[in-house]
């Protein structure tokens, strides 16, 4: 192999780079949730969807600008993620573990069906948003939407990072998600904090999902991203947002990998397949993934 | 405890063995006994020819479905209503299950009918290995786990031409007998009808077992069983190949009834129905997982027959719903596991319950 | 399914309101209205409904109408195994199907129960009726479709390109490759396809995967730059092919896209733009909307009004009609029955439906071979503008988005290409 091709490698990984972040993203607002209420939530990538479309339909179908567009999705999805858990989650407080994920898949079968309902099959393309759709960055062509969600992503963290140290909602919520019982006798409002973490997680998951949304079209399928975000989230530890972050990036690396291996080898579909065995090995020699607390019971 | 014409009124098991009785009195075992048989006589005017049909096949193909499904049903009802660890990935076992069958009979051509047990064992071994994570981690992770072990084996399914024949699939024979062919789902219903029997007996034995007991210890409360001496490696490992025993004869059963078998049936959102049957029939709940069995499969039936009668109807017209009647009836099954969840959590199996006391009790409700 | 529903209705309504007459002839029509192929399949479905609807409205067929129901099975095998056992037990005569999912679970039921299954599923597979082809997984004697097999129109495409090569190459050797799912659907002419690019000289490059569900394929767009791809043949459906073709044009991937006749349609010039531009694809019609012959005046007709319908939509009218003239043909003879459908079908050469002249090819099935169609329609995509915003139709009219045919190639009728 006398030529590896590292100009190839290269491009890959600034992709993979990319792509990570944005599984990053998807599996921060995943995290949130799981931290601040226990609750895996399956139905992570029809939020994505249904941001995608919504935003969509502020675009076309009111011909408003991006910049309205975008803020007013956000409203949209942060009513639509306290209505959720208070509608739907919030009386499933204390149920089953295995009762609370089958209620989240529910809801993304309904969701699903609703956005085919709402908005038809066929994918729909995004209004040009940005004057130019690729930009020039490090020697490689990485489309606009990418450089915003990146930006967009690291204004998110820093904002987390803020809101969890300073805010007092956001010292509510870490102190929740250390012990529920202790949070609620000091006077936390355990309900308002599980509703306004799906609120956030709503809220990030509509970025990603018109990133996703400009670069591929809207459809249904953008949900599958949800799955996507498991292998992150594990690599990084269930309960830990800078671990989703990293995760998501490895996860994103790791996939462009494969492909280069995949150019060499031929084994054929080793990006879409190598993400879940590296889930499971990870499973095997550190469950608590890189970041992740311990969990630690006593009888 | 009372004859025949009398059931108790509450609980009044006196002795262990009492306690440990598949069926709670003589009506109930000869309920069941002579349901059986009923279930069995209903196929014998079409496969002897008299010219009349009790049930005809669409009719046929619905029992025999909830037959297989129930099986694998029942085996995932083990793993997470009875030992408490989750997966949502069986239906790739019950996918390997169905592969495995052809795959034998291919390779040996034993016949069919000791293909479908040798494939369930087949099945365990994989389940074993699949469940050895569970060792390890439990709850959400494990959880997580068996959903990659859905997208690994579904790629392996895809990918293994000696095994699978890879995404073409491959062709599985009709199980013959003495040279008696069972091709019509009305003779493939006793198969079917057998190994339900056999396979359901055979749980509620187990869980009146020793091993069974030790299980249901693992779900309540895992430090406790371990201190009370029950190896939990070995009993999460174990569930796991229960688990997938079951799943590969539902699987085995599925592919000699369907004639073909094909990667792409095996979803994870058909895995997600088989935790939707365990659940809407009740965690933990042999009976329930039937029950849970025949709501699923009923309910795109229940749901297309009502569409389809709404379908330009007042209703329809009313509300314009047109093609949106296509996407309620897929939201249903969706809104049949919030909605049970919400509102019915130990399922329909608890609903059956409360039948039985009523009656049981009627006409003094106290 | 139907049987519940007919009990239902008439349980509740006692009328009989709709409860089919003893004389009209029942015919099953399994769709995705709603699953993961819907966005190709309601268009097709459509083309199938309005059919056999036009059809009723004008007499019938043999006299009789036709008593058919399209069910959406939203693309998983169990139901449309529930759906068929329903029909069948109701006597159809034949069923009108669609995908990979539901045809291949059902070849050996239609087998047993003799009943004419036309499917959109166009599988290399399903043309063998008998078994005996060289290389055929099986009999699929029941199997009809209407278009060339994914196999014939992957290596129409081939011949195509070779002769594309043969003209705007630059004389060295072109690389072909495979993009799709590791999925049955887009593997099925893998092979046959890839055998055929290399007897044409070719050199085939190893397959590259893509999902069927779009996401970024960036990375693939950077393997084929990698490879020096010159064809690459796209054998996904729509939505993933907007993808690909979006990923693409950011990596400035200079490659002759090829197309399966799922992958691209007017739908995928729309979404994707000017990315879409020069995308050539497989077509089974012998015209499209916007052309104007006799065949197309019924086709409108049988549309019902002047709204833009996609090359689906016109497949899924010749799919219909091929069966409800096989129909006819079988009364004329006889009972109508399955196996005389099936018999007037493998009987008739190089016929096209009544009225449909200039729409569907000429096709020919016999008792031995049931490839109908050895004849490829390519065509190539032109997309000049902006699409944003704005309905097919209007950039079809204004000729921002045209559909203009390059060549129609003829398959030699190999016999070592049955069931293949």
């Amino acid at each position: 192999m006398e030529n590896l091709r590292l100009d190839f490698l290269y491009q890959l990984m600034l992709t993979g780079l990319i792509i990570g972040t944005l599984y990053g993203v998807v599996g921060m607002s995943f995290v949130l949730i799981y931290k601040a209420s226990k609750v895996i939530n399956m139905a992570q990538g029809e939020f994505l969807l249904i941001g995608a479309w919504i935003c969509w339909y502020f675009l076309i179908e009111y011909q408003l600008p991006f910049w309205i567009g975008f803020p007013l999705t956000l409203i949209v999805m942060m009513v639509f993620g306290i209505v959720l858990q208070v509608v739907v989650l919030r009386p499933l407080i204390g149920e089953p573990i295995i009762s609370v994920i089958m209620v989240t898949i529910g809801l993304s079968i309904v969701f699903q069906a609703l956005m085919k309902w709402l908005f038809g099959v066929s994918p729909q393309p995004y209004p040009q948003i940005f004057s130019s759709p690729t930009v020039d960055v490090l020697g490689a062509q990485i489309r606009t939407v990418y450089v915003l969600s990146i930006v967009v992503s690291l204004v998110i963290v820093g904002g987390f990072a803020w809101f969890f140290k300073f805010s007092k909602m956001g010292l509510a919520m870490r102190a929740t998600a250390f012990d529920q019982q202790a949070a609620q006798s000091l006077g936390v409002s355990v309900k308002s904090v599980f509703a306004m973490s799906w609120a956030i997680s709503a809220m990030v998951s509509s970025v990603a999902g018109i990133v996703v949304g400009v670069v591929n079209s809207v459809s249904s399928d953008l949900s599958f991203f949800g799955i996507k975000v498991f292998p992150a989230v594990i690599l990084g530890g269930l309960d830990s947002i800078i671990g989703a972050v990293v995760g998501g990036i490895i996860i994103g690396l790791l996939e462009h990998f494969a492909v280069y291996v995949d150019l060499y080898a031929g084994i054929g579909n080793l990006q879409q397949i190598v993400p879940f065995y590296v889930l499971v090995i990870i499973l095997m020699i550190k469950p608590y993934g890189l970041f992740g607390t311990r969990d630690i019971e006593r009888v | 405890m009372a004859g025949a014409a009398f059931r108790p009124s509450g609980d009044f098991r006196t002795s262990y063995a009492a306690d440990t009785t598949i069926f709670d009195d003589a009506f109930s075992r000869r309920f069941v006994i002579s349901l059986v048989i009923v279930l069995a006589l209903i196929p014998i005017p079409t496969v002897f020819g008299w010219g009349f049909d009790i049930l005809d096949r669409y009719w046929m193909n619905l029992f025999v479905s909830i037959g297989y499904l129930s099986i694998a049903a029942l085996g995932l009802n083990i793993l997470v209503g009875f030992t408490g660890q989750i997966s949502i990935g069986h239906s790739a076992f019950f996918g390997f299950g169905a592969f495995a069958s052809v795959f034998i009979y291919e390779t040996t051509s034993i016949p069919v009918f000791f293909c479908i047990p040798l494939a369930g064992l087949m099945t365990a071994a994989v389940g074993l290995i699949f469940g050895v994570p569970a060792a390890r981690i439990k709850g959400l992770y494990l959880a997580i786990a068996t959903l990659a072990a859905q997208f690994i084996l579904q790629d392996f399914f895809a990918r293994a031409d000696w095994f699978s024949g890879g995404t073409h699939g491959s062709v599985a024979r009709p199980l013959e007998i003495f040279g008696y062919s069972f091709r019509s789902v009305h003779s493939y219903w006793w198969i079917v009808l057998a190994y339900v029997v056999i396979l359901f007996l055979a749980a509620t034995n187990l869980m009146r077992s020793r091993d069974g007991r030790a299980l249901i210890a693992v779900r309540d409360h895992y430090l406790s069983a371990e201190i009370m001496g029950v190896n939990l490696t070995k009993y999460r490992i174990l569930s796991f190949g229960i688990a997938s025993f079951y799943a590969g004869i539902g699987g085995a059963l599925f592919a000699h009834h369907n004639l073909f078998v094909q990667v792409e049936s095996f979803t994870i959102f058909f895995s997600i129905l088989f935790l939707g049957m365990v659940i809407i029939g009740g965690l933990g709940s042999i009976m329930g997982t039937i029950f849970g069995t025949i709501f699923i499969t009923m309910l795109p039936e229940a749901t297309e027959a009502v569409t389809s009668f709404m379908r330009g109807g007042a209703i329809d017209r009313a509300l314009n719903l047109g093609g949106g009647l296509n996407y309620l009836k897929e939201m249903a099954i969706g809104l049949a596991i919030i909605l049970f969840l919400i509102f019915e959590p130990e399922g329909l199996a608890h609903r059956w319950r409360q039948i039985k006391a009523y009656w049981k009790l009627y006409p003094f409700s106290y | 399914m139907k049987r519940l529903s007919l009990t239902t209705a008439t349980a509740l309504i006692a009328l009989g309101a709709g409860v089919a007459h003893a004389q009209d002839i029942p015919v099953g029509h399994l769709a995705d209205l709603t699953g993961p192929t819907a966005s190709i399949g309601v268009a097709y479905a459509n083309g199938i409904t309005d059919t056999i609807n036009w059809y009723n409205e004008n007499g019938g067929v043999d006299g009789r109408l036709i008593d058919f129901e399209t069910v959406d099975y939203a693309y998983q095998a169990p139901r449309a195994v529930s759906i068929y056992q329903g029909w069948v037990a109701d006597d159809v005569v034949a069923v009108q199907g669609w995908g990979t999912a539901d045809t291949e679970a059902l070849v050996q039921f239609v087998e047993a129960d003799e009943v004419p299954y036309f499917s959109a599923s166009y599988s290399g597979a399903l043309t063998d009726p008998t078994g005996q082809g060289e290389r055929s997984a099986g009999a699929a004697p029941y199997n009809f479709f209407y278009g060339p097999s994914y196999s014939d129109a992957c290596r129409a495409l081939v011949q195509w390109a070779a002769a594309d090569w043969e003209e705007n190459g630059d004389g060295s050797t072109p690389v072909w490759v495979h993009m799709g799912d590791n999925h049955p659907y887009p593997e099925s002419p893998r092979v046959a396809c890839t055998e055929y690019a290399e007897e044409l000289g070719f050199d085939v490059a190893n397959p590259i995967v893509y999902t069927l569900a779009p996401g970024d394929f960036t990375a693939q767009c950077l393997t084929l730059n990698e490879i020096g791809a010159n064809y690459a043949y796209v054998a996904n459906i729509a939505g993933s092919t907007i993808s690909l073709l979006n990923s693409c044009a950011n990596t400035n991937t200079d490659v002759q896209f090829v197309s399966n006749v799922w992958g691209y349609d007017e739908q995928v010039m729309r979404a994707a733009g000017e990315n879409a531009d020069g995308v050539v694809v497989a077509v089974r019609t012998e015209s499209m909307w916007t052309d104007d012959n006799p065949g197309l005046e019924r086709v409108r007709a049988i549309a019902g009004g002047d709204d833009y319908q996609v090359l689906s939509y016109i497949s899924g009218v010749c799919s219909a009609a091929y069966m409800l003239e096989a129909i006819e043909g079988a009364g004329a003879d006889g009972d109508i029955t399955g196996p005389s459908i099936r018999t007037y079908l493998e009987s008739q050469t190089d016929w096209v439906p009544e009225g449909l002249e200039g729409v569907c090819f000429p096709s020919t099935w016999t008792a031995e071979d049931h490839r109908g169609l050895m004849t490829v329609a390519v065509y190539r995509g032109n997309v000049s503008g902006s699409t944003e915003g704005r309905e097919i139709s209007d950039l079809m009219a204004d000729g921002t988005m045209s559909l203009e045919p390059v060549a129609i190639i003829e398959l030699p009728r190999r016999p070592e290409w049955i069931g293949y």
